[in-house]
């Protein structure tokens, strides 16, 4: 078997298509997220690292034999005391690169020629990333470079929260967008789910256009397009109704005549040498006719040909009754005991279709039922179900037959009758038009066939 | 009996008069609606046998012409068309009873007898079935040798009963509604009890069968 796949529904390629530009929005948005604030909380941070580097110029005083000292205190005062995962440096060191106070091996950062006198740099000390900023200034008289250095463990925490929360909160909103247009997109295709709706609940036969008022502009062409096409159905239901009434009429009449022309022939040669061939050409017309009104009956039971105002509530056990009636005369002259079994039971059905569907089965069960047989016919319910079976006595239908019964023109391997072999079409055709099943049974009585129509339940 | 047949196809004119004939009745064949009113004037028919698909004015509304004007001449309607909406005008119309094309004959001539005698019973008051012979009137039948029988009342009312609907299946409900008022109850064993009886009275003159399940049918002789 070939796997077919469905296309994708209009739901899951907007879908795609939504989530792809939006995730590279989201990356792109971060992104610029990223680099607008990254630069002013460096700007902050080296700020504040240059307070550090101003504090210890603070502190500086002037020496003896002309070298300055810097008096810090035991305790840094806070923009000098680090953290405990920070590492913090300064020096304090003359142009010519003697170190007066702190790290001799701190490298200084080289002179950008500010205005301020800061220079800031980022550089590797001790196995460490540092942010480094060198002072130069004469403040104190002598020209000095107060180097101060911190691991940029802070700012780069800093960075990395706004970083998350830009990441969340960027998110958040394509969520939010997304869910939005996919509401907003449901909404948007309710008028083509109430169609899709609309269609699913008419019944089969039904050809009439659909409503347009309340349909949007986007859907209108389709709804159009299918009353377009409904419309070409009805026509073509509507001639070829025609043309079977007509076909109907114009091979009946002239069967008619033939059939009566040669009961009347029978009766007058009657005795004579000409009464075998009569027999035999009456057989043959009877079977015409009897071909030419299944074939007609057939055509007439296309689901297509039936509009819903031909269903009807019918009774089965008055339809039971009829068709027993116009059956009786036929069976009795076979030898066959025909009777009821009727308990109520309703269908919603087209009541001369039911009865073609019953004659059928009927005249099916006599053909193959031997004198001294008897037929059975019931109706009732089975749960909710209504049904109405024939169970006859006679020669049954093999197992593996009763599939092949119900295709137009077949005829079982033992029928010796002169069926057309339409009848079971016919009936298989009508079962559908009423939503009902056709199971072919063995007969109840252990041997003939129970044909049995299972119908959909009344709501 | 004299019996209009209003056919515009040759072939099944000529096999329908010829059979009927062949039956015992007078047949006159006329091929449109429109030579039906002077038929009607000039002789008395016991039956119209009317084609639906005439050419020109059409069976239905010669049908319904024809009860507009008050006849109540028995009409049987035969035609090719076979949907129910054709069936139902028809009857509506005024229309007795109704075959379908092709039909064969002893059919037919079933149906014409039937029609006739439930017309001269409507007017002689007396049903006859096979040998039997039921005087409504009366409220009495007789037998072939033209005896009384002796029938109860609740007899009597299931004879009628079958004899207004002879050859069709009559239900046991109808029955027991024929022979019951409101207030009584009565079982469908009742129903056989009293079938079984009348069936001894009416000997050979005619039969009632029972139909397994549905009910019985009055038939000939």
């Amino acid at each position: 078997m070939v796997e077919t796949r469905r296309p994708a529904s209009v739901h899951g390629r907007l879908l795609s298509y939504l989530l792809i530009p939006l995730f590279l929005l989201l990356v792109a948005g971060v992104a610029v997220d990223h680099h607008v604030i990254v630069t002013p909380i460096h700007n902050a941070f080296d700020h504040s690292l240059s307070r550090s580097a101003l504090a210890i110029v603070a502190r500086i005083r002037p020496g003896m034999d002309g070298i300055p000292e810097v008096a810090l205190p035991q305790h840094p005062p806070p923009p000098l005391r680090a953290m405990s995962d920070e590492h913090f440096f300064y020096r304090v060191s003359l142009p010519d690169g003697r170190t007066i106070a702190g790290m001799p091996d701190l490298p200084l950062a080289p002179d950008s020629g500010s205005e301020d006198g800061f220079s800031y740099t980022n550089l590797t000390y001790r196995d460490n990333t540092f942010r480094l900023t060198s002072y130069r200034t004469s403040e104190t008289g002598e020209p000095l470079v107060v180097t101060v250095a911190e691991t940029p463990a802070r700012r780069d925490r800093a960075v990395h929260r706004l970083d998350v929360a830009f990441l969340i909160n960027d998110t958040v909103q394509m969520v939010l967008v997304l869910v939005i247009a996919l509401v907003g997109i449901r909404i948007a295709l309710r008028p083509l789910q109430r169609l899709s709706r609309q269609l699913a609940r008419r019944p089969p036969q039904a050809l009439t256009r659909l409503p347009t008022q309340d349909v949007p502009s986007e859907v209108l062409p389709l709804v159009e397009s299918l009353n377009n096409l409904l419309g070409r159905v009805r026509d073509s239901v509507l001639s070829q109704q025609h043309f079977m009434a007509n076909a109907a009429h114009q091979l009946r009449t002239p069967l008619t005549g033939l059939k009566a022309q040669l009961e009347v022939l029978a009766r007058e040669s009657a005795g004579g040498p000409l009464q075998e061939r009569i027999a035999l050409l009456h057989g043959g017309v009877d079977r015409l006719a009897h071909t030419a009104n299944q074939l007609l009956t057939l055509a007439r039971a296309e689901p297509s040909a039936h509009r819903s105002s031909h269903f009807a509530l019918i009774e089965l056990p008055k339809l039971i009754g009829e068709v027993i009636d116009s059956s009786l005369d036929r069976a009795i002259a076979h030898g066959i005991d025909l009777g009821a079994d009727s308990h109520p039971a309703q269908v919603n059905g087209v009541y001369w279709l039911l009865h073609e569907l019953l004659g059928n089965l009927m005249d099916n069960a006599i053909r193959h039922t031997p004198a001294g047989g008897n037929i059975t016919v019931r109706c009732g319910v089975d749960r909710g179900h209504p049904f109405l079976e024939v169970d006859d006595s006679g020669s049954g239908i093999p197992p593996e037959e009763r599939a092949k019964v119900r295709e137009r023109f077949y005829r079982g391997s033992g029928s010796q009758t002169d069926g057309c072999g339409l009848g079971l079409a016919i009936v298989d055709e009508v079962a559908r038009v009423h939503n009902a099943r056709l199971s072919i049974l063995d007969g109840s009585a252990g041997h003939g066939t129970r044909m049995r129509i299972d119908f959909p339940a009344i709501s | 009996m004299r019996i209009l047949l209003v056919e515009d196809d040759s072939l099944v004119s000529d096999a329908i008069s010829r059979g009927l004939v062949g039956s015992g009745y007078v047949v006159d064949a006329v091929p449109d609606a429109e030579s039906v009113a002077a038929r009607l004037a000039d002789s008395h028919y016991d039956l119209a046998i009317v084609d639906l698909g005439l050419p020109g004015e059409d069976g239905l509304s010669l049908v319904r012409k024809l009860r507009r004007s008050g006849s109540s001449l028995p009409l049987l309607i035969v035609t090719a068309r076979d949907g129910l909406d054709d069936r139902i005008n028809a009857l509506d119309l005024g229309a007795d009873d109704y075959l379908v094309k092709p039909f064969a004959l002893p059919e037919l001539a079933a149906r014409c007898r039937a029609l006739i005698r439930r017309a001269t019973a409507a007017a002689a008051n007396e049903i006859a079935i096979g040998k039997l012979r039921i005087d409504l009137a009366g409220r009495r039948a007789l037998n072939e040798k033209g005896e009384v029988l002796e029938l109860t009342r609740r007899e009597w009312s299931i004879l009628e009963c079958l004899a207004h609907h002879s050859g069709r299946v009559v239900s046991k409900e109808r029955l027991t509604q024929a022979i019951t008022g409101w207030s009584e109850d009565i079982s469908g064993n009742a129903i056989e009890v009293h079938v079984s009886r009348l069936r001894s009275k009416l000997g050979s003159s005619a039969t009632v069968r029972g139909i397994r399940g549905l009910g019985y049918r009055l038939e000939d002789g």
